[in-house]
């Protein structure tokens, strides 16, 4: 059976934080997406902040929508 | 629950691997759902999908399978998905309030805090590891017999088995005659730094040394051109919530500790 595929990645900036626990991020190409943190870091108690670096996976059926997976140490 | 269809074929739920789910949509992750296990033996699940459906689909296959207790988390401001988690039957344990604390002492006022006359701070990276392990020994044991880790906001460091001190460095310690009595511990040194834990021995609290250790803590990180600290306080720590209002705290935020039971424990709904 074949593997199913993820969402696209790509690094991005916060460039803005929301009132419902969503963000902006601006990607590396000047894309905008509003993300979510992921569910694995929010139990990890990983948060997040205007102007981190992070990784997001992007929607497949919406690429304005992402959801963040990772968050850099700056 | 009848399979959610986005395009020509059904979502299909598929077991990825042990306490780990997929929501496959035509060949594409629509979603997936992961269980985990706290050092404090707690299970933790998480979900994250695109559509709020594909979150009852994973929500049904996860929970047929995990045992009860199980917990999640989710910041109160994030309304959607805590109602998701409460369709699916979990209610909230507790809050956790998360503080933007200043660092200057002219805002929290802490710059007359001095320790008591027979307590010294010692500041972080200067603390006999030994005197410190010592200490975090104590502190963990006081505190898993009077409220228990679970009532502390938890945070999963990676550490040796059996330590309850991950990284010496990141300690500032309080000491008197000799022995280690008080404690905080600089959980993260990104440009937000969090306070990950403040703790006093039961035999010296309410002397003010929780105040010293945030005073000289705070002071260094003021020198250093950091001008606020994150921290956690479970909402009942009616000590933990005074000190940071205190010092000029601002609530930024409240994270949701839930809970689903097994349904001979169920207990009345708080709000989720």
């Amino acid at each position: 059976m074949q593997k199913p595929t993820r969402g696209f990645e790509a690094e991005g900036t916060v460039t803005e934080c929301l009132r419902n626990a969503t963000f902006t991020v601006e990607l590396e190409n000047g894309h905008q997406v509003l993300a979510h943190i992921s569910g694995k870091m929010r139990k990890n108690y990983i948060k997040v902040e205007l102007h981190d670096r992070v990784v997001v996976e992007l929607s497949p059926y919406d690429l304005t929508r992402g959801r963040i997976r990772f968050r850099y140490r700056t | 629950m009848d399979p959610v269809r986005f395009g020509t074929n059904p979502v299909v739920i598929t077991k990825a691997a042990d306490m780990r789910w997929h929501a496959v949509d035509d060949g594409r992750v629509a979603g997936r759902a992961e269980a985990w296990y706290r050092p404090d033996g707690r299970l933790f699940l998480s979900i994250d999908s695109w559509h709020d459906a594909v979150f009852g689909q994973l929500a049904e296959a996860a929970l047929a399978d995990l045992p009860r207790p199980l917990y999640t988390m989710v910041d109160e401001a994030d309304t959607d998905l805590a109602s998701h988690w409460t369709r699916a039957g979990f209610t909230t344990r507790r809050r956790e309030l998360e503080y933007l604390v200043p660092t200057d002492p002219r805002v929290t006022g802490l710059g007359s805090a001095q320790p008591p006359p027979d307590v010294m701070i010692v500041a972080a990276g200067d603390a006999d590891e030994d005197l410190l392990r010592l200490l975090a020994r104590q502190i963990h044991d006081e505190v898993e017999a009077a409220i228990g880790w679970r009532e502390m906001p938890a945070e999963m460091l990676p550490r040796p088995a059996g330590s309850v001190v991950a990284d010496p460095s990141r300690y500032a310690v309080a000491s008197r005659s000799g022995r280690y009595v008080g404690l905080l511990r600089m959980s993260s040194l990104t440009r937000l730094p969090r306070i990950g834990l403040i703790a006093v021995l039961s035999s010296q609290q309410r002397r003010g040394i929780a105040r010293a250790l945030l005073a000289q803590t705070l002071e260094s990180l003021h020198h250093s051109g950091i001008s606020a600290v994150s921290a956690e306080v479970g909402e009942s720590n009616q000590a933990g919530t005074e000190l940071f209002d205190g010092i000029g705290g601002r609530r930024i935020g409240t994270s949701l500790e839930l809970e689903l039971r097994s349904p001979g424990n169920a207990r009345a709904p708080q709000g989720a």
